[in-house]
């Protein structure tokens, strides 16, 4: 047995052990995905390159995701190509990362996948080499291989939700936030006007999904929590929503690909487009 | 060195030992049962760089520089919410090395100059994003990031799981307190962070008893309630992070609500003259319901830091504190 069994597609994850095992050899390359990139300027996995998700993994103008044509121009600065093996990992048990799997597919990445437990893992790991080394980066010309926007929600898919009822909305926020008791996590931005949850939306904290060494549970405890306890219908389409869309896209990963839900969107608008909106209904 | 005379070479001689505790102090008017329960108020903040943390941070930094840790111009980088850190950094400037200090955004702003002006650089890390299992510490790992990263550059005492911490309080305050009260305590109060003063003083106390008493000091934690703003110290939820954490040493643990941490540091300094902070505050509510119940002991507090680096905290908690301080706002005379 090993911690992948069960998963429905286990290829997406690799180990540390396997990151190790693989570091250096053509058509692998590393990705670290940080909230900011102060950890990945002290220390990190020899030879990964380092984006930040405020500066590198949105528009800077309007908000969105980054546009394919801005999304090649970073992948062709980092070296990347579309036949690489891409390994993401970062802070946060992979909040970052998860987002940067759920962009990388959206534009059509063949092979792309997260190192299970990010980089606290490798951090607490003996035999891991750290190094505050910048990797040395050939520049490349990355085309994207598609676009695949079913991944994505709007806020059209919401209301549309809204109105038939057929889809699972999940809410992975934390309970406070669920419930309106506050609007953001302590000290974070309090980035709408009203606290509460999208009307049917049941509450699953991403967090739920992680165990204590910061690696994604075992397919059979995942089952459990969103299927058997949360209710969610593996036979319907799946909406994830936080508060800015990055929570959400670690929860988008467990579901689409170590559940094997067949339709799960991220609704990166999530809470701070939602809860800013005139006149929709809010439950708390 | 002469501790009568108080005249010193070094201010290293000013580190507290068995022979220069820090000062017990009794308190009365704020003592519930002053008659049968003697309660003592052990005042950290005298300590030379001002709070318990001198002597975790005297000896973690003797043992890098013991075991050449510190050699070749390698400094000293470690997590802090803020007085390890100036303890270390005033003891790494004295001893001619580098720190660097790894802070949560939180710790206030009096405590992030503080290290500066202590000699040490900073990295200010915003933590507890959204706190969850598995994560750890921001701060912690960014620490540890340089210490592994960055080796040839920095070494990381670790006070979260280096055993130098619990020493530090076997060998120093346990024995301090031993003597200060000529054998006869019988309750010790203290809070939890790193938890090297808890068990440190639980190994000290395990097999000691009070004189004339059948059952052995009791050791009883203060923690504030979940979700707390009290600097330096943790929620038993918030330990897995401390490897010295050993449940086993500790009696009894009292949980208070942490908004009373600064109401009661508030009393302490208006009712006994004790300008104490918010942990200290904290800790003396404990240690005053358990006097309440027990009736007859006699109880020190360790009263961790005094009040002067955490006004804004009390300003935040306290908002009335505020009223007043502009020209022309304050109330009737």
């Amino acid at each position: 047995m090993t911690a992948t069994d069960g998963y429905a597609h286990p290829e997406v994850l690799v180990s540390t052990d396997w990151v190790k095992e693989h570091l250096g050899e053509p058509g692998i390359e590393l990705v670290e995905i940080d909230v900011d990139t102060q950890a990945y300027a002290a220390g990190h996995v020899p030879g990964a390159v380092g984006w930040n998700w405020q500066s590198q993994l949105q528009d800077q103008r309007r908000r969105d995701i980054l546009s394919k044509e801005e999304f090649e121009r970073l992948a062709s600065e980092s070296g990347l190509s579309p036949d690489d093996t891409v390994i993401l990992y970062g802070d946060n048990n992979n909040w970052f990362a998860a987002y940067g799997f759920w962009l990388f597919k959206i534009y059509g990445h063949p092979d792309v996948r997260l190192m299970d437990g990010g980089r606290v893992k490798w951090l607490n790991e003996d035999d891991k080499e750290l190094t505050p080394e910048p990797p040395e980066v050939e520049r490349t010309d990355y085309v994207a291989r598609g676009e695949h926007p079913e991944l994505r929600a709007h806020l059209a898919d919401v209301f549309a939700v809204l109105e038939r009822r057929d889809h699972n909305l999940v809410d992975v926020r934390s309970p406070d936030e669920f419930t309106g008791k506050i609007i953001a996590p302590p000290g974070l931005p309090e980035t709408a006007q009203r606290a509460g949850h999208i009307p049917g939306a049941t509450n699953v904290p991403w967090s739920t999904a992680v165990a204590p060494d910061a690696t994604f549970k075992p397919a059979d405890e995942l089952r459990k929590i969103y299927v058997d306890g949360a209710g969610v219908d593996a036979g319907r389409p799946t909406i994830a929503y936080c508060r800015i869309g990055e929570r959400s896209s670690h929860t988008w990963f467990v579901l689409k690909y170590l559940l094997g839900l067949e339709n799960v969107r991220n609704y990166d608008g999530s809470w701070t487009e939602y809860g800013n909106l005139i006149g929709v209904p809010i439950e708390r | 060195m002469d501790h009568r005379a108080r005249v010193y070479d070094s201010v290293l001689e000013l580190l507290p030992s068995e022979e220069n505790p820090s000062p017990l102090v009794r308190v009365r008017r704020l003592n519930p049962c002053p008659d049968t329960f003697a309660l003592w108020a052990k005042l950290e903040w005298m300590n030379p760089f001002g709070s318990v943390k001198d002597r975790a941070a005297w000896f973690l930094l003797r043992q890098l520089e013991e075991e050449g840790k510190l050699d070749n111009g390698r400094g000293v980088v470690e997590p802090t919410s803020g007085n390890t850190g100036i303890s270390l950094a005033a003891l790494a400037s004295l001893r001619g090395h580098r720190m660097l200090a790894v802070v949560p955004d939180r710790v206030p702003l009096e405590k992030k100059l503080l290290l500066r002006i202590a000699g040490a650089e900073l990295e200010v890390v915003s933590d507890e994003l959204c706190p969850s299992p598995g994560m750890g510490d921001g701060s912690i790992n960014l620490a540890k990031t340089y210490a592994k990263a960055q080796s040839d550059r920095w070494a990381m005492p670790n006070q979260y799981e280096n055993e130098a911490n619990v020493e530090a309080h076997v060998v120093t305050t346990g024995p301090e307190i031993w003597r200060q009260t000529g054998g006869e305590v019988t309750h010790v109060f203290l809070s939890l962070g790193t938890c090297g003063t808890v068990t440190g003083l639980g190994r000290f106390f395990r097999e000691r008893k009070p004189a004339g008493k059948e059952t052995k000091v009791k050791l009883i934690a203060v923690q504030p309630s979940e979700g707390h703003d009290v600097p330096g110290l943790r929620n038993i939820s918030q330990l897995e992070v401390s490897k010295l954490f050993d449940p086993e040493l500790i009696d009894e643990v009292v949980e208070i609500d942490y908004e009373l941490a600064y109401e009661r540091a508030v009393e302490l300094a208006r009712t006994e003259g004790l300008l104490a902070g918010p942990s200290a505050g904290l800790i003396y509510e404990g240690a005053r319901r358990v006097v309440e119940r027990d009736r007859i002991g006699c109880g020190v507090m360790i009263f961790p830091d005094s009040v002067f680096k955490y006004t804004s905290n009390f300003v935040r908690h306290l908002p009335a504190l505020a009223e007043g301080v502009e020209p022309g706002t304050g109330g009737k005379r």
